[in-house]
């Protein structure tokens, strides 16, 4: 298994930026779920929505983690990408209904709102991810979630750490390269002399 | 003209030839700086640094390296949840899996943990059951009525021989195990881990038992003093989780227990990943530090 410091390392980084960044927001109570709709490439203004799965969900879904979010992968890649929200109203009493699971081959259409419940469209087809994200928040009244000086502390140790990487890494390939160059040319120095004392 | 290279190749040469580089220290240093009691017995450092040392040897280690976890931060099950559900938001709850690896404190050399494992709540559904037996026999009839998807000796035989795989687990009774070896199979079965022996417990004389075992059962095995497997899946809920968890832990303990006393195992970590998620170093509690979290939230549809 890999050593305890490494894997540390790389798990805060990790941990870190799906605690921070674009998409870290605290959603409010009256939003019950959350759908994604598009297709499974991203050809056909597909690739917003994609990034917009890759990098804001996560975050959502760390701050948010009660509030079922689903994607719904589809094979058409003409066919829309949308974004549906639920809200439901605090007064209403009824469970709402089962959600289907996320799926990579289009099964888990966005279900009909239930009762008591409003649903807000959000066109994501042809849009980049952070104009989609900026609609959701707007929209969903999210509020962000701001990094104490704790966090930005640790942001910025981590920093640090990759640009110290980089240096280090840079002087080993450095010293490297010349210990095997000096090693062939002895090597070679060696062989020739052999040679030499074969011939004479 | 002669080449850099070989100019060096007649330094090195005549390096070999010339006399000891380092001029005798009596004929250089003057008598007054000698010591003045026994001289004639002085033992100066030339004498060992011209002698060839051996090279120095690696400290070869008898057992896998441990680390000092310490400075790991361990987290509780619900904590280790939370971020693996948002790091596999949106992807298809079955397919992705929760994985454990156990790390043990173990020896290099001796025997390994392997054994086969039924959990609580099955995270693989997919297996596909052969079983040998001789043809027509009540046996056969009881195979197929408990699910097996191909029986027979002669007739899996051949369908084995035309490379034709309808099963993915493959059990032999005793009673067919004189025709299994005739069958020569071994090169065909052997590395795709099927041919039944007893040592994987798929030689058996109780074929009701052993299928019911292997139909939603998990092989694991220790490689490199590390024990893995998939412990649930991503739609699974925590308490689902700790309990499948709980088994396999105990499981692993309790083969540790039975190993020779020669060879000491014991537990070292266990860290908790998924298919895509980083891993997570467990520190065996369950609830969630954080207030705010509660169990049930990490129930939700994935």
């Amino acid at each position: 298994m890999v050593g305890v410091i490494h894997r540390l390392h790389r798990l805060q980084a990790r941990l870190v930026t799906i605690r921070n960044g674009p998409g870290a927001a605290v959603l409010p109570k009256d939003i019950s779920r959350i759908h994604l709709e598009f297709a499974a490439k991203i050809d056909g203004g597909h690739m917003g929505p994609k990034k917009f799965w890759r990098e804001a969900l996560p975050r959502l879904k760390y701050w948010n983690p009660a509030v079922p979010m689903i994607v719904n992968r589809t094979t058409n890649q003409e066919g829309p990408a949308t974004l549906t929200v639920y809200f439901r109203d605090a007064a209403s009493t009824t469970e709402p209904p089962p959600m289907p699971s996320s799926s990579f081959s289009g099964h888990s259409k966005a279900p009909p709102p239930a009762e008591g419940e409003r649903t807000v469209k959000i066109d994501m087809k042809n849009r980049r991810s952070e104009a989609i994200l900026l609609e959701f928040m707007t929209n969903t009244k999210a509020q962000q979630i701001i990094p104490t000086p704790q966090e930005e502390a640790q942001m910025r140790d981590i920093l640090e750490l990759k640009e110290r990487g980089e240096i280090d890494r840079e002087r080993v390939r450095k010293d490297l390269e010349a210990e095997r160059k000096e090693k062939a040319m002895i090597a070679q120095a060696m062989s020739e002399a052999a040679a030499m004392k074969a011939a004479q | 003209m002669a080449s850099t290279s070989q100019c060096l190749a007649s330094l090195v040469a005549r390096l070999s030839l010339r006399a000891p580089a380092r001029p005798l220290a009596a004929t250089t240093i003057p008598k007054f700086l000698l010591p003045s009691v026994a001289t004639s017995s002085v033992r100066y450092a030339t004498n060992t640094a011209l002698r060839k040392r051996p090279a120095k040897k690696k400290k070869a280690y008898k057992t896998f390296r441990s680390y000092d976890l310490s400075v790991m931060d361990q987290v509780s099950l619900c904590d280790a949840m939370r971020y693996i559900r948002a790091f596999e938001v949106g992807r298809p709850p079955t397919s992705i899996k929760y994985e454990v690896a156990v790390k043990l404190k173990s020896t290099k050399n001796g025997p390994v943990i392997r054994n086969r494992i039924r959990l609580p709540f099955p995270v693989k559904t997919d297996t596909r059951v052969g079983v040998i037996c001789p043809e027509n026999s009540p046996l056969a009839l009881e195979a197929q009525q408990l699910g097996a998807v191909a029986v027979g000796e002669e007739s899996l035989f051949e369908q084995i021989r035309q490379g034709h795989f309808p099963f993915n687990k493959l059990i032999c009774h005793t009673s067919s195990e004189a025709a299994l070896k005739k069958a020569n199979l071994g090169k065909l079965l052997g590395p795709k881990g099927m041919m039944p022996s007893a040592k994987t417990k798929t030689l058996t004389s109780d074929v009701k038992a052993t299928m019911h075992e292997l139909i939603g059962a998990d092989d694991f095995r220790e490689r490199d003093g590390v024990v893995r497997l998939a412990v649930g899946q991503l739609g699974f809920t925590p308490q689902m989780l700790a309990d499948n968890l709980k088994t396999f832990m105990d499981q692993v303990k309790a083969d540790m227990n039975e190993i020779d006393d020669n060879y000491s195992k014991s537990l070292d970590e266990v860290v908790l990943s998924s298919t895509n998620g980083p891993g997570f170093s467990l520190n065996g509690s369950f609830k969630p530090t954080d207030e705010s979290l509660k169990v049930e939230d990490l129930q939700s549809v994935m």
